[in-house]
């Protein structure tokens, strides 16, 4: 399993790389730590690169260096990388543009895989998404933009699942919301609910959404096989059913205490293009952290 | 995740989400091509201009690699029957196109022999350690040398002298501070001003030069483009000084600590070495020849031999020009180049300039001042917005037509493309400031309005007072 944790700055960051790397060790998968630095225009691109040429010859660090030389730090901190990648400090020198606008360092990680560090530049839609698709990242871990249609584009467009980092507090009591609904997608989003739950040591509480009182039944299968399944793993968790609209009940019903997970709902890009779903309605109003699992 | 089809169509729907500009320029251009031709405009010239409203919005908007548009001129104006592969051939290449070449490879060979530690030592020895005089003397230095070696080879080399003082004040170099926006600024508008003082200052004057040759009006001389523009340069250095010390004063006013520590890390580089001394001597004979020899032999061909004087004494390798040389814009400005001259040879830079004329006849009945600052403001907003010899070969063709002096219209537009104060994009220069993450981009704006305002007064008094003395 591939996690893709996108950072800015220590100031912006530290929640979105601390959940991304809890979950990277529940998952045991290899965690890939990117910045993604300003866009520059095509008339400047190689201008720029000389001039940051000359900078790094008087060993001053090109931008997004820092945010790196941060990560770096936090996972010194917390022994995430080898005794001997942590003795010789951040290895700028091995900062090595591979293709285009992407330098990437390679570190040795001992909970997780082998961890990379990557900088970027451009439009971050763009490049996260370009990310995605060439190195098949299973999640992607983003703070929540001031941006609303930043994060609405992202999740939309991304071909992975997005954990979308919002209000995160380190000493907070959290419990997962976990969405189950009409969706093809659910078991999925159990399965991850489950491993994020034993990540965080925390308990799940699952809603059925169903839209009227006569589709109930058709979410009793999937119902019995999640409370089998959390009971098998030892979580914590409470059950209900709703009838409504998802959006409006899934609104009420989350707040900053939940990290809310739930599956994409159509596997249809033109509808939701022009109606939007579920998902990326939510995404709009919640304070929550959501994970959305495609 | 998506499945295959699905994904298909989801990077569809982000490739149109992402080339909306791309689309619109289609159906923008299909319109135009279908609307009848307007009465004075001959049907080669209504293509024309389709292809100057495609390449400008394709330009600005960025939706698709600058090489593409350039391509995409070229072929349009053959598709379009605008002229035959072989017209289209010898007008993309010109001695302004071997100009912008050649400076692009003069400025890579020139940073690569790191003499910014000498120029370094020379602006402090030469400021003191006053923050306002470094800030001058920022200003001043990349001016006087952008004038004779291009504004972004300057500024690359300008960029870790100014870092350096910053980091070794203590001055955090991650985050904007009032003395980093101030420095930062002080080498990217003393660029941008110092870059009409000479021909070689930038592309847009060899443009206009070959534009003056193209339509029969002038042969300008490196030294004549010199009395032209120098004086305004050296005006405005005080002047944008004291406008970015007034904008971002800031709290430390004197760096002497920084200036004591720059003196000592200079000092180890030791004196230049030979191969800085005989570079500092190729580029000395390359400016007598765009001085002396230019005249005979074209800007482009004096700076192509200072290339291959360069390459010949193993100043730089050809594989380092290769890989750091921007290409793309070789290949867009040859392209707009070649528009320009096809809006020249089918009317349709005569048919826009004749149409303003008409339409400003209806309200003054001098049109000279009107024109002149139609194309001068025109021109400083647009080189805001996209490249400024983009700017001036697209406009060029239309300002000489438009009534008054053409030689005052000519470099009254050519010094306004150097206007570009406002926005990030607005050049090279402001773009590498910009990448180091130390300026905001309403800075810009901040001061640029104010720099912006005085340039156009002052340029408007000496193209009314001081260039018609020189006819």
């Amino acid at each position: 399993m591939k996690i893709l944790i996108a950072i800015s700055s220590k100031k912006y960051s530290s929640q979105t790389l601390e959940v991304g790397m809890s979950v990277a060790k529940a998952f045991n998968a290899k965690p890939v730590i990117v910045d993604v630095g300003n866009k520059i225009n095509q008339f400047s691109l190689k201008e720029v690169g000389i001039a940051q040429e000359r900078m790094e010859s008087w060993n001053l660090d090109r931008p997004g260096v820092d945010v790196l030389e941060w990560a770096f730090d936090f996972l010194s901190e917390n022994k995430l990388i080898e005794k001997n990648d942590i003795d010789s400090g951040f290895p700028k020198n091995t900062l090595i543009e591979r293709g285009g606008r992407r330098s990437e360092v390679y570190l040795k990680g001992t909970v997780c895989d082998d961890v990379s560090l990557i900088l970027r530049n451009g439009e971050i839609i763009e490049e996260l998404i370009s990310e995605v698709q060439k190195e098949l990242y299973d999640v992607t871990f983003i703070g929540k933009s001031k941006n609303s249609k930043k994060d609405y584009e992202l999740s939309q467009y991304i071909d992975s699942s997005i954990f979308i980092v919002n209000n995160y507090k380190l000493n907070r009591n959290y419990k997962i919301l976990l969405i189950i609904y009409e969706s093809p997608n659910n078991k999925k989003s159990i399965k991850y609910s489950i491993r994020i739950a034993q990540a965080f040591n925390i308990g799940i509480e699952i809603i059925t959404i169903s839209k009227d009182v006569e589709s109930i039944d058709s979410f009793k299968k999937i119902r019995e096989w999640s409370s089998k399944f959390l009971r098998r793993n030892k979580i914590s968790f409470t059950d209900s059913i709703e009838v409504g609209n998802p959006v409006e009940i899934i609104n009420n019903k989350a707040d900053s205490d939940h990290i809310l997970i739930m599956s994409s709902e159509s596997n249809n890009p033109l509808k939701t293009f022009f109606k939007g779903n579920t998902p990326l309605k939510i995404l709009k109003n919640t304070q929550s952290s959501v994970l959305i699992v495609k | 995740m998506f499945g295959p089809s699905n994904q298909i169509l989801n990077n569809l729907l982000f490739w149109i989400s992402r080339k909306k500009w791309l689309i619109a320029t289609f159906f923008i251009s299909i319109s135009i091509f279908y609307l009848p031709t307007p009465e004075g405009l001959t049907a080669e010239g209504h293509r024309t201009l389709i292809i100057v409203v495609t390449a400008l919005i394709l330009i600005i908007s960025e939706s698709i690699p600058i090489p593409a548009v350039a391509l995409l001129i070229l072929i349009m104006e053959v598709v379009l029957g605008i002229d035959t592969p072989n017209g289209v051939a010898s007008a993309f290449m010109s001695d302004a196109v071997f100009f912008i070449m050649g400076s692009l490879m003069l400025a890579v060979a020139i940073v690569h022999q790191g003499l910014d530690r000498h120029l370094a030592l020379m602006i402090v020895t030469l400021t003191g350690n006053k923050t306002w005089r470094i800030s001058l003397g920022f200003v001043g230095i990349s001016a006087i040398m952008s004038s004779f070696i291009g504004e972004h080879t300057v500024a690359a080399m300008m960029l870790p002298v100014a870092l350096s003082l910053l980091k070794n004040s203590g001055v955090s170099i991650n985050s904007s501070t009032k003395i980093s926006t101030l420095l930062l600024f002080s080498i990217a508008y003393g660029c941008a001003l110092g870059s009409i003082g000479t021909p070689s200052g930038g592309g847009r004057n060899a443009i206009m030069i070959g534009y003056f040759a193209e339509f029969g009006l002038a042969d300008i001389s490196y030294l004549d483009w010199m009395k032209y523009a120098y004086p305004m340069l050296l005006i405005e250095i005080p002047l944008a000084s004291t406008i970015l010390w007034y904008t971002f004063t800031p709290e430390k006013t004197i760096m002497d600590s920084a200036v004591r520590k720059l003196k000592v890390d200079v000092a180890k580089s030791g004196p230049l070495n030979s191969n800085q001394k005989l570079s500092v001597l190729v580029f000395f004979f390359v400016f007598i020849g765009w001085v002396f020899l230019s005249p005979r032999i074209g800007l482009g061909i004096v700076a192509l031999s200072g290339v291959f004087l360069y390459l010949t004494f193993r100043l730089i390798e050809w594989n380092d020009i290769a890989a750091r040389m921007n290409w793309g814009i070789v290949i867009l400005f040859g392209s707009v180049i070649s528009l320009g001259i096809q809006m020249k040879d089918t009317g349709a830079a005569n048919w826009l300039a004749q149409s303003f004329l008409d339409f400003s006849q209806f309200y003054v009945s001098d049109v000279s001042l009107i024109s002149w600052f139609f194309s001068v403001v025109l021109c400083s907003v647009m080189t805001n917005l996209l490249s400024n010899a983009a700017t001036v070969a697209v406009l060029g063709p239309i300002v000489l037509d438009l009534g008054a002096d053409p030689i005052i219209m000519g470099m009254a537009t050519s010094v306004a493309s150097a206007f570009a104060y406002l926005t990030i994009v607005a050049s090279p220069t402001c773009m590498i400031i910009h990448s180091t993450g130390l300026v905001k981009s309403k800075d810009y704006f901040k001061a640029g309005w104010k720099l912006f305002i005085v340039s156009i007064v002052l340029l408007f008094l000496i193209s009314f007072l001081y260039w018609p003395t020189l006819s």
